[in-house]
């Protein structure tokens, strides 16, 4: 017979791994899901990444592997990096695959413009039904309540939210967010796992929209204000909260980086729950998204990108700053 | 240990990772390896001390056999200059060091926490890669920057591979029968990493690794010497920040970076030979910079009477060495072609007789310096 390494343990602590994180599960292969699989396999740990559509799993491994060369070409990482990271994540679009991970991690985005609660409470019943019951079932969702998704679980105590901001690769934290229900076995682990993914955490009262969408979301809203009103332009506008206040990108870049369709679910999501006017989501969002001048994601929003370049527009903002 | 006789050698590898490991090999050529789940550092010393007195592949009986542990410890900034006795004030004081060495020494400390909760009375001594460098004048080890930036944060020269240095340096003497201290020696640690020392009376006067292993020479992934303002001018071009300016000095420069074919000496010499112009540049390049800091370290000691090749490149590899050595006659060395071009990872004097300065090969061996010096700290213990 095999020789085992356990057997050659001098104390109990050896072998005894309860409580380690070995896999994590992520349920949504867009560019959230993308992101969390590169992060926590540079940790080593095992990833399985579930995506319902087959015809999408050869394009996620695709844009996973481009994300991971651009940061290669950017200094980043090296190719042995890449490798070992790919390595580690499997992919699957059977939900049966998430059995024994320990964390699971919602992170659909569906690209329907209504609010994808409905979704996102299916994904978890479906997670519940394939795991053991000791997992923690989370959710990335950011103007979701936790509180929302976790009634639909026979053990609402183990979900808990976690919120990763993109890029998730440079930025070092993640909100958290407990439900009343969340017990203290889930808050443990999740507090070991953003020590071995090199995260801070930020705990978070219940409420939607956290702290980083909640801001993030009047910012945006108020700069098409002053773009509307004809106060500054896009790049003006930017400039100032870039250059005055040492943000790394302004309202209009970040806008685009989010991607508009995205940030116009987010208003509705808290326009929904607060009713507050600051929340409600500027025209020229809505014409930009029926125009699917999305941003940096469709090679247009407030600029234009080519070539993973930024460049502004120069016509009026009558014309969503086209030239006509 | 009276006999230096090595009954077992092994490591633990990807602690904390997927595919961990341990590796052992027994004096009688027993080989062992286990994969498993190794979770942290503690438990692979759990599982080495496991193996060293288990039946089947243990080299002794009990634990009661071991009298004492030796540490390798990468950073002992200026608080440690020789090996020392582990005590709790002593731990205090490497974790204040700890700012200087972020991925060393908390592994390093976790080895030495493990051994204190498995052998509890056994005497514990740690080696620092530093220590044998802290004989350099400040004129060496001062950098020309604002002097408060030395006392608010230790901004200085440190060097590494201090127990290489101090193991080929002193074993030089014994081979050539002469008192190290009557020596002007030049010592070259060629690896992966790779520095240079320049020791005078037995002592490390000068070494071209800094604050961190990044300075000096050419290395297999990292740049060595580097204008600063071309390093602050890439990362506003290059629109990076820290992290990934880390990682382009340390992991995708040197050998790597200018051939664009592999950190690995041996792949590169491949590609010479076939032809590959990059690959002759990094050559090139790595066998200057080398020479540069000889004749440098030359004149820093007004003189040079030993030229030591170490570690794997200078034990190893012929081409690189032998094109080192060639060009530097002006100092008064003479390569013997035939001694030369047979020895590899062999202790021999390659130059000619008649050679003003000696070109030595010594292969270096750091575990026996931290066993020896843990004997020694043991056995004054006692008395």
């Amino acid at each position: 017979m095999a020789e085992r390494l356990e057997d050659y343990a001098l104390g109990k602590r050896a072998t005894n791994t309860k409580g380690t994180i070995k896999k994590v599960g992520l349920v949504g292969g867009g560019s959230m899901g993308q992101e969390i699989a590169v992060e926590v396999s540079k940790a080593g740990i095992d990833v399985i990444l579930i995506d319902l559509n087959p015809d999408r799993i050869e394009e996620i491994k695709g844009m996973i592997s481009n994300l991971l060369d651009i940061r290669i070409n950017r200094w980043g990482m090296t190719t042995g990096d890449k490798k070992a990271i790919l390595s580690r994540i499997q992919f699957s679009t059977d939900f049966c695959d998430l059995v024994d991970s320990n964390i699971v991690i919602e992170c659909i985005n569906t690209k329907k413009s209504v609010s994808n609660i409905e979704s996102r409470k299916e994904v978890f019943k479906s997670i519940e039904k394939c795991v053991g019951e000791d997992t923690v079932i989370a959710s990335n969702a950011s103007t979701v309540l936790i509180a929302d998704l976790a009634i639909v679980l026979n053990h609402p105590e183990r979900s808990i939210g976690i919120h990763f901001i993109s890029p998730a690769s440079s930025v070092d934290i993640i909100e958290v967010n407990k439900c009343v229900i969340t017990n203290q076995v889930t808050s443990d682990i999740i507090e070991k796992f953003a020590k071995v993914i090199k995260k801070k955490i930020i705990h978070v009262t219940a409420s939607p929209g956290n702290i980083s969408t909640r801001l993030i979301i009047p910012l945006i809203n108020e700069a098409c204000e002053l773009l509307m009103e004809g106060v500054g332009t896009v790049e003006d506008i930017d400039n100032t909260l870039m250059l005055g206040f040492g943000m790394q990108l302004g309202p209009f870049a970040l806008a685009d980086k989010i991607g508009l369709d995205k940030l116009l679910k987010w208003m509705e999501g808290l326009y929904d729950e607060f009713g507050d006017k600051k929340y409600k989501t500027s025209p020229i969002i809505k014409r930009m998204v029926r125009a699917n001048l999305m941003g940096k994601r469709t090679g247009e929003g407030f600029y234009i990108y080519e070539n993973e370049k930024r460049r502004s527009k120069a016509g009026s903002i009558i014309n969503l700053g086209r030239e006509i | 240990m009276q006999t230096e006789e090595v009954l077992a050698k092994g490591v633990v590898e990807k602690i904390g990772l997927n595919g961990s490991f341990l590796k052992n090999k027994r004096f009688d050529g027993d080989k062992l390896l286990l994969e498993g789940e190794i979770l942290d550092h503690q438990i692979g010393i759990e599982y080495i001390v496991g193996v060293l007195i288990s039946e089947k592949h243990g080299c002794i009986k009990s634990l009661e056999e071991i009298d004492a542990v030796g540490h390798r410890v990468v950073h002992g900034a200026e608080k440690f200059k020789a090996s020392i006795r582990i005590t709790m004030e002593m731990i205090e004081k490497v974790e204040q060091c700890s700012d200087l060495a972020p991925l060393h020494n908390p592994p390093n400390l976790k080895g030495i926490y493990a051994i204190d909760e498995l052998l509890p009375n056994v005497m514990q001594v740690a080696v620092f890669d530093t220590a044998f460098h802290q004989t350099m004048e400040p004129h060496a080890y001062m950098y020309a920057i604002p002097y408060s930036l030395y006392t608010k944060y230790g901004i200085r020269r440190y060097g590494f591979h201090g127990t290489s240095h101090r193991y080929v340096s002193h074993r030089c003497g014994e081979i050539l029968g002469q008192d190290v201290k009557d020596l002007k020696i030049i010592s070259c640690h060629l690896g992966n990493g790779a520095s240079i020392a320049a020791i005078q009376g037995g002592v490390s006067v000068d070494t071209s690794m800094g604050l961190t292993p990044v300075e000096g020479l050419i290395m297999g992934t990292r740049c060595g010497d580097l204008d600063l303002g071309a390093f602050t001018y890439i990362m506003d071009k290059e629109e990076i920040g820290l992290s990934a300016a880390n990682t382009l000095i340390n992991k995708h420069s040197g050998m790597l970076g200018v051939s664009g074919i592999s950190s690995d000496m041996r792949d590169i010499e491949n590609a010479v030979e076939e032809g590959n112009e990059r690959a002759k540049l990094a050559m090139d390049m790595y066998q200057y910079r080398v020479k540069k800091y000889i004749g440098a370290y030359a004149a820093a000691m007004n003189g040079v009477d030993v030229i030591i090749f170490t570690g794997g490149i200078g034990e190893n590899d012929i081409n690189t060495r032998g094109a080192i050595c060639l060009g530097l006659e002006f100092l008064g060395t003479s390569l013997d072609m035939d001694k030369h071009s047979e020895l590899r990872g062999k202790e021999a004097i390659i130059s000619s007789d008649d050679s003003k300065v000696k070109l030595m090969v010594i292969p270096t061996n750091e575990e026996l310096v931290i066993a020896r010096d843990t004997m020694e700290i043991k056995k004054n213990s006692i008395q």
